[in-house]
């Protein structure tokens, strides 16, 4: 019998009684089949692979990584917390070294869900990996974190929640914001003031196969992670960059898949996109399976895998060299971005658009150019829907002083605010301020 | 009347059963190589005095596959196993006689490479030119469709004397369980034959003309020419028979813990709700993982002849078993030994116990009490670490559902039933450690037989519809045909239900359909391009393991008869 070099927990939770709507490609059909590939695979046969059940994400474990308006419930249904809890189980079963890695096959995603919520965006509402790290640095204190998103879209939620972040490297792989929604993540997003070239944004052109994707990773994304030495390295695993993915372009395989995590050997993955449900995802999540736990993955294949029809075009792969090294040079000696400031604070302003919910959020983030910490960030939020209402985030090396205005934005600015939410990483206090 | 039988390992029991009473009890050596004379010497005591026409039942629980293959005493077989990509199918290599064929189905059951006929024909000849006449088939995915196994079968039909074919003997996906399965059906099935001949013969000469049943590893029986063609079924029956006995001799119907306490192992199943708890998939044979269900058992090496060692002052009991303890005659001073030393037991030589404990203290500068009393603590605290350990794999079982996550039950056992020979010594300290009411059933000793006589015939098949292509499949059926486009859910459990009523009617086992349990049904919209193309359709129809009556409470004053 077979048995797994490196032992993988895996969380599988197909949620078969959950779609956003009944013909959604978010809908409980999402992994039947993929289910019925490791039933027939035997996968949870093989020595040392086992399923677990996820865990119920509170509202503490979501208030950690998000500012929700106006409350927890509006925002996320169950699902939501079962999801982010089948993300939680996978860290859990690491961080106690119940097994060496683990993957959280879990529906519905997060991605596309920033540090503001106010609705469902790119079919996600909370972000699941957000809410898992926030879970692993409160229970395992501070800890060097990347995260690569192989997603075909431009994880831009996850990019929001880390803008700030030293800790934090993001790096996204996706296809070209020029051709894709959400139409973001090129190279020139590279962090927020105080975590310059923490974000780094790939953008592969349409129709990437295998030779220009893991290109990508072993030219660009495994030397940043040399370099940044990261305790836990998590990988935001999309499948729609597969070739028959019917809301993407692009041209991986379930073997290129496989390999990307047998390279990168993410000590967590997280599902998240991926809608080619019958043709891609029994045969890729197979493949990230046995790559993760070591096993051999060579005959993993597609029923209509053409390797001469996915063979790379050379003007594609010449593109990719040439971005690769633009990219890498971009990370070591990263370009400041065009930070607007007002006295003491970096000031951003955008609007948000929440495709799925159609909602249109205004917002306003200033951050204290602190030289004692890496500053307080205080958030004003309005939209389609509801008043403005203000988040209040103290970092974990937060100083006094930041402390002191934080607190003082929190409890001070009632008749502002519909409402008020404190993210106070240094005390660990995450609550929302109480009516009047 | 209801015949039992249990051949265990060491011994045959044997019981007779009217209604609700105990009439006769029996007990046997097992004799290995003639199994035939232990029944015949079981049957002869329960039946002295009795009108054999009256049973119309006789439940049989044989350790005989489980033997032929423990033994190696099984027949060459060769598997022709389909494959495609994926795992290799070389994983699951078993036997001398093991061909991959090219061909190969997707999840949906589409031929995504067609059989090789030439090499099909090419297994089967060096098969056959190497003396193989009993042959295993399995493809993967042939449960979504059987089209390249039914081929093999056919290939083989006049040219192989048995044949066990994947998608029949099981409707689960699981292509190397499938294998296996199929394997130790077809290394088994001539030992089975030759058994069920000599049975019958020997059952006319005692005027039997009883239904015969065969146990099976989930607690329920079949219709002996069922088990013809699927002996592997009958595998470790015996803890399931105990199981079963448990449940007909003491009210049983909250969650619950059942120990059979024997000489080297303790054995553990769970209750819920007085449901015995079933292995999610199957249970290993020789370590492979199959499709047969079973009753979940677990096992510790705990027992009453468990060695008793100390270390650094530390005294441990078990896992390891040096032969009987010292009261019985053995070696080394073992778990009844230091049980007997408390007072807790008067067990064979009981100053042999004594004096062996005395030596083992005195060397490690102990005082005996404190020495039996911490090897009793240590097999208890043991037991007590598995029980918590499996109770809380059980209830962290994975789950796909929202409502599952939300609103399963977690199980919780309210009492313990202890069986096994030390049964009475452990009721006590076991109940104090689990703070659980402990309670050891009457009639322990041959708990098995009764389980084996009060059990009914268990059976399930998994349904599968996709409306979209119009069809759906009842692999163990062999059900394959085309649907209308307005088939439901609904009619998908109706019909079910009709088939596995009717198909147990036809083996002659029929069930009221109100026993028949549906334990899935499930409806997935199947949108291609944002439009609903059809419904895939899921249900799982079973009858499960159940006594059909349970002992009277003062069956112990019942005749025992024969060397019981």
């Amino acid at each position: 019998m077979l048995k797994a070099a490196s032992t993988l927990g895996v969380i599988f939770f197909p949620a078969f009684d959950w779609a956003i709507s009944r013909t959604h490609p978010e809908r409980e059909e999402r992994l039947l089949y993929t289910q019925d590939q490791f039933r027939e695979e035997g996968l949870f046969d093989i020595d040392g692979i086992s399923e677990h059940r996820p865990l119920f994400a509170t509202d503490t474990d979501i208030l950690r990584a998000h500012f929700c308006f106006p409350s927890v419930d509006a925002i996320c249904t169950e699902s939501h917390r079962v999801s982010a809890g089948g993300a939680i189980q996978a860290a859990r079963l690491v961080m106690e070294n119940e097994t060496r890695r683990a993957f959280a096959l879990v529906r519905p995603p997060g991605h596309h869900a920033m540090k503001v919520v106010h609705g469902n965006r790119g079919f996600c509402n909370i972000n699941i990996e957000a809410v898992m790290i926030e879970w692993i640095r409160e229970h395992y204190g501070r800890k060097r974190i990347a995260i690569v998103d192989t997603d075909c879209h431009h994880g831009d939620g996850t990019q929001d929640i880390y803008w700030h972040d030293p800790d934090v490297l993001f790096i996204s792989l996706h296809q070209d914001g020029r051709t894709l929604y959400p139409g973001s993540g090129f190279p020139n997003e590279n962090g927020g003031p105080r975590a310059l070239g923490r974000t780094v944004n790939i953008p592969l052109p349409p129709r990437t196969s295998d030779a220009g994707y893991l290109h990508a990773i072993e030219q660009v994304v495994l030397p940043i992670l040399a370099d940044f030495q990261p305790d836990l390295v998590i990988n935001s695993a999309g499948q729609d960059n597969h070739y028959s993915d019917p809301i993407t372009n692009m041209q991986f395989s379930a073997q290129g898949y496989a390999r990307l995590n047998e390279l990168l050997k993410p000590d967590i993955a997280v599902l998240e996109g991926g809608y080619s449900i019958k043709g891609a995802l029994p045969y890729v999540n197979l493949g990230i399976c046995l790559a993760m736990a070591g096993c051999d993955y060579s005959a993993v294949r597609e029923p209509d895998y053409n390797q001469a029809a996915l063979a790379e075009n050379a003007e594609t792969m010449d593109y990719i060299r040439a971005l690769s090294e633009e990219i890498l040079e971009g990370y070591f000696n990263p370009e400041p971005g065009d930070f607007e400031k007002k006295g003491d604070w970096f000031i951003r302003e955008r609007k948000i658009y929440y495709d799925t919910d159609g909602i249109l959020e205004q917002q306003r983030e200033r951050l204290k150019d602190c030289d004692q910490c890496r500053g307080l960030r205080l958030i004003n939020t309005s939209s389609s829907r509801i008043l403005p209402c203000l988040g209040v985030e103290l970092p974990i090396d937060c100083c006094p002083a930041c402390e002191r205005e934080g607190y003082e934005a929190f409890h001070n600015t009632h008749d502002d605010y519909l409402v008020a939410q404190l993210l106070d990483q240094k005390n660990k206090r995450f609550e929302y301020r109480p009516q009047k | 009347m209801r015949i039992g039988i249990d051949i265990g390992g060491t011994h045959t029991d044997a019981v007779l059963i009217d209604g609700t009473r105990l009439v006769a009890a029996a007990k046997a050596p097992t004799l290995p190589d003639n199994l035939l004379a232990s029944i015949t010497g079981v049957l002869e005591a329960i039946l002295a005095g009795q009108d054999p026409r009256r049973v119309r039942t006789l439940n049989l629980s044989t350790t005989l596959s489980t033997n032929a293959i423990v033994t190696g005493a099984i027949e060459p077989v060769g598997v022709l196993v389909v494959g495609g990509p994926g795992i290799s199918p070389e994983t699951y290599r078993i036997g001398d006689h093991y061909h991959l064929l090219p061909g190969s189905l997707d999840h949906l059951g589409n031929e995504t490479l067609a059989l090789d006929s030439e090499e099909l024909d090419r297994a089967v000849d060096a098969c056959l030119a190497a003396g193989v006449r009993s042959f295993a088939v399995a493809g993967k995915f042939s449960p979504r469709n059987p089209a390249h196994e039914n081929t093999i079968s056919e290939r083989l039909k006049d040219r192989a004397e048995f044949v066990s074919t994947g998608h029949l003997v099981s409707g689960q996906l699981n292509f190397g369980r499938r294998i296996h399965t199929a394997y130790y059906n077809s290394a088994v099935w001539r030992t089975f034959r030759a058994f069920s001949a000599a049975l019958g013969r020997s059952l006319k000469g005692f005027d039997l003309e009883a239904e015969v049943n065969i146990l099976k590893a989930d607690g329920g029986t079949m219709p002996l020419a069922r088990a013809l063609d699927t002996p592997v079924q009958s595998i470790f029956s015996g803890p399931a028979a105990s199981v079963m006995g448990i449940l007909a001799t003491v009210p049983a119907d909250t969650d619950a813990l059942m120990l059979d306490i024997g000489g080297t192992t303790t054995d553990i199943a769970l209750f819920a709700d007085g449901q015995p708890l079933l292995e999610r998939e199957g249970i290993s044979i020789e370590e492979r993982p199959t499709l047969v269900r079973a009753v979940h058992v677990e096992s510790i090496g705990i027992g009453g002849d468990s060695q008793i060692t100390v270390d650094n002052g530390t005294v441990r009991t078990g896992p390891q078993r040096l032969g009987p303890c010292l009261a019985a005659g053995g070696s080394t001073v073992a778990l009844m030994d230091a049980c007997n030393l408390l007072g807790l037991a008067e067990f064979g030589d009981t100053d042999r116990s004594r004096a062996g404990i005395d030596t083992l203290a005195a060397a490690h500068g102990l005082d005996s009490r404190e020495l039996a009393q911490a090897a009793v603590d240590a097999a208890v605290a043991a037991i007590a670490d598995r029980i918590e350990a499996m109770v809380a794999r059980v209830n962290a079982k994975p789950v796909y559902t929202i409502h599952e996550i939300l609103h399963d039950r977690l199980i919780a056992p309210q009492q313990v039933l202890v069986i096994g020979g030390p049964a009475a010594v452990f009721r006590d300290p076991l109940a104090r450690r689990l703070g659980l009411p402990a309670v050891v059933p009457p009639l322990a000793g041959v708990a098995n037989a009764v389980g084996a006589a009060l059990t009914r015939t268990t059976s399930h098949l998994t349904l599968t519809a996709d409306t979209s292509r119009n069809r759906v499949s009842v692999p163990m059926l062999g059900v394959y045909r085309t649907v209308k486009r307005g088939y439901t859910l609904d009619t998908a459990i109706d019909e079910a239900r009709t088939l596995l009523a009717e198909d147990l009617e036809r083996s002659g086992a029929a069930v009221p359909a109100d026993q028949i349990q549906i334990t899935q049904a499930d409806a997935f919209n199947m949108v291609e391009g944002g439009y609903t193309l059809g419904a895939n359709i899921r249900v799982v129809a079973q009858v499960q393991p159940a006594v059909i009556a349970r002992l009277d409470a003062d069956t112990s004053t019942a005749r025992l008869a024969g060397p019981v």
